[in-house]
């Protein structure tokens, strides 16, 4: 049976996650994922995340989604020794460096290349698949033609099912902090990067601000140029996603509010479950509608959400730590 | 040329090539590695690359190929074949971006020089560390980095770095081109449209656009920081023009040539000639990229501050105080 991954951003998150189906959640360790802190979970609550989680049988997984400062990697290598002591199923990585020195540290712990790894073609899934990786997650830019050639491979595939498609290869972008970064370190000496996605921080989306086009400097081709970044769900898909045999279905959103991602968390679980018991029989349409309702919230948190961000992005930045 | 130092660029197809002069250069990386569209990029025209690879050996420079920064399994096929071509005519390296094309290197091409691009987000001394294993000889580090982040990867990993010296830093790369939603209303196609010097454009924000890349809208610009570059060690330096035309290439080219000249000879002077050269490309401004650990669109400097170019409102103190003592300008 194909996997349900859900976002767990608080430990309400945790609580509806489990509640309506999830067989597997995320949490982003505080300070190391890719994710503002408000969503991010301390080592307490991912300690009680764990418990609840386990209480369920449902797997937990640490997304430490970004790439850290060279001189961190010790202390990560500790904090992640707290989390495998405390019980976390697998660990989510973007940074190869980081990937191969917690394979070299904790040979029994799962590795997920996350979507910040961007991997695209077969040879990338075998150089991660060398160094340690068993499961990757698929670019939201691939067909369902690229990612059927990934059975061949010996490798877990996951795929989002709901998340962001950026107009850039996700983690190939560095527009956010290009336009504000602001740098800082938490109370234990951990490094922020406000601005910088790839290393931890929230993104400003500026993407999606008014750009025009000029040639130029004067010359006015276009106004309104919207680099594409649409969050999207994934319906029609997921039934031959299930006949291809993908491992995990990812659902993205640790940001989003907590009743909102339990609802997604039960339609695709009533989703899946349907369409496991009597494939031939499944009828796409009622779920078309149900989709559409979860949609209409989702769009409003997100376009709120982007709003905010923009207005973000904006303000001078306060102090600048090298 | 056999100089202390290794000044190179990039160039996409045969008639940038041929266009360019490639004087102050010591090294060409042939190729685009963001569009197989583009126009006859080298890529993809591998008699071009042939003749390209011909063509800069016979001026005395170094010659690599780069390949396509984010390739899905349907570009492998080409990519292998242009490094075949490459492998044939004695490229002196191959720059992968993406860690499938290292891996189709290390295994396939095994005497192969293989540097690793910009694109292939090296942040830590242990990431480059996986790829020295993997055969790479040279890195560029990921352009987030800042100079003390490059600095000690250079000294914990006794890996050959490269640095973006001066240009557009790249910002992203799409498998999409919106300028093709532009065609009918601009009454132009592709490969044309990439090609027409297009910047977004919000308010002060600016970025270049070159279809399926984003580029810095400002010129990151190091003239300034030479001398700390230069002590720490660092010796292979790219002026980023892939977008850029053959007069720039020549004008960027030569101001940096004098500099790393002068720089290495222990006397550095800024010339008041060679702002003017750089001020005459600049079009948005210049910028540091990341390299003091801020917004990658400031600059940061002791002269540019002080009456040239423009500054951002986010500007900070500049932070290369120890740095700036240490030149003397003519103006």
């Amino acid at each position: 049976m194909v996997e349900l991954l859900a976002p767990a951003g608080s430990i309400e998150m945790v609580e509806a996650t489990v509640a309506n189906g999830a067989n597997a959640l995320y949490v982003g360790p505080k300070g190391w994922s890719r994710r503002r802190d408000a969503y991010e979970l301390s080592d307490e609550a991912l300690r009680e995340a764990v418990r609840i989680a386990h209480a369920r049988g449902v797997k937990v997984r640490a997304a430490v989604n970004t790439h850290p400062t060279s001189q961190e990697l010790p202390r990560l290598l500790r904090r992640m020794e707290v989390w495998v002591r405390d019980g976390i199923d697998g660990v989510i990585l973007s940074d190869v460096g980081v990937m191969a020195a917690v394979h070299r540290t904790f040979p029994d712990l799962t590795i997920h290349a996350s979507i910040g790894a961007n991997i695209l073609n077969d040879e990338d899934i075998c150089f991660y698949r060398e160094i340690g990786v068993r499961q990757v997650v698929a670019d939201t830019k691939l067909s369902l033609k690229e990612l059927r050639s990934r059975r061949e491979i010996e490798v877990g595939v996951e795929v989002l099912i709901h998340a962001n498609k950026c107009y850039t290869y996700l983690g190939k972008c560095w527009m956010s902090p290009y336009h504000r970064l602001e740098r800082g370190q938490d109370e234990s000496g951990k490094d922020l990067f406000k601005g910088s996605p790839n290393r931890g921080g929230l993104d400003y989306r500026v993407c999606l601000e008014a750009w025009s086009l000029l040639r130029g400097n004067h010359d006015r081709w276009a106004d309104r140029v919207a680099l594409k970044n649409d969050a999207f769900f994934l319906l029609e898909d997921v039934p031959h996603l299930i006949d291809m045999g993908v491992h995990t279905l990812k659902i993205q959103g640790r940001e989003y509010a907590v009743d909102l991602i339990g609802r997604m968390i039960k339609f695709y679980r009533d989703l899946i479950d349907t369409y496991s018991a009597d494939p031939h029989d499944f009828d796409l349409g009622p779920w078309n509608t149900r989709l559409g309702q979860i949609q209409a919230q989702r769009d409003l948190e997100r376009a709120k959400g982007t709003l905010d961000l923009f207005q973000e992005a904006r303000e001078a930045v306060q102090g600048c730590q090298r | 040329m056999n100089r202390a130092f290794e000044l190179n660029t990039g160039i996409s197809n045969m008639k940038d090539l041929m266009a360019s002069d490639l004087g102050p250069y010591d090294a060409v990386y042939l190729g685009n590695p963001f569009c197989r569209d583009y126009e006859a990029n080298f890529l993809e025209r591998l008699e071009d690359l042939r003749a390209g690879i011909r063509h800069c050996r016979g001026a005395g420079r170094k010659v690599y190929l780069t390949t396509y920064a984010a390739p899905r399994n349907y570009f492998l096929p080409q990519i292998r074949r242009a490094i075949a071509v490459a492998a044939e005519e004695g490229v002196d390296a191959v720059e992968a971006h993406n860690l499938g094309v290292v891996r189709i290197l290390h295994a396939e091409f095994p005497g192969l020089a293989i540097h690793i691009g910009g694109f292939a987000n090296v942040y830590t001394d242990t990431g480059a560390a996986v790829l020295r294993d993997y055969g790479a000889a040279r890195v560029t580090p990921n352009y987030e980095l800042s100079l003390e982040e490059i600095e000690g990867m250079a000294e914990n990993t006794g890996l050959e770095l490269e640095i973006l010296l001066h240009g557009k830093m790249p910002l992203g790369i799409s498998d999409y081109c919106f300028l093709l939603e532009y065609e009918k209303a601009w009454g132009m196609k592709c490969p044309d449209l990439c090609q027409q010097d297009l910047y977004l454009r919000q308010g002060e924000w600016a970025m270049k656009s070159v279809g399926k890349g984003v580029l810095s809208g400002r010129d990151i610009c190091m003239l300034e920081h030479l001398p700390r570059l230069v002590a720490a060690g660092f010796r292979s330096f790219r002026v980023e023009a892939i977008s850029e035309d053959p007069v720039y290439r020549r004008d960027i080219g030569q101001v940096y040539q004098e500099a790393l000249e002068h720089s290495l000879s222990g006397a550095y002077q800024i010339l008041g000639d060679w702002w003017k050269r750089i001020q005459g490309h600049a079009k948005v401004g210049l910028c540091n990229g990341f390299y003091f650990g801020q917004s990658g669109q400031l600059y940061i400097g002791s002269q540019l501050s002080a009456g040239f170019g423009e500054t951002s409102a986010n500007s900070v103190e500049p932070l290369s105080r120890a740095v700036s003592s240490q030149l003397k300008v003519i103006s």
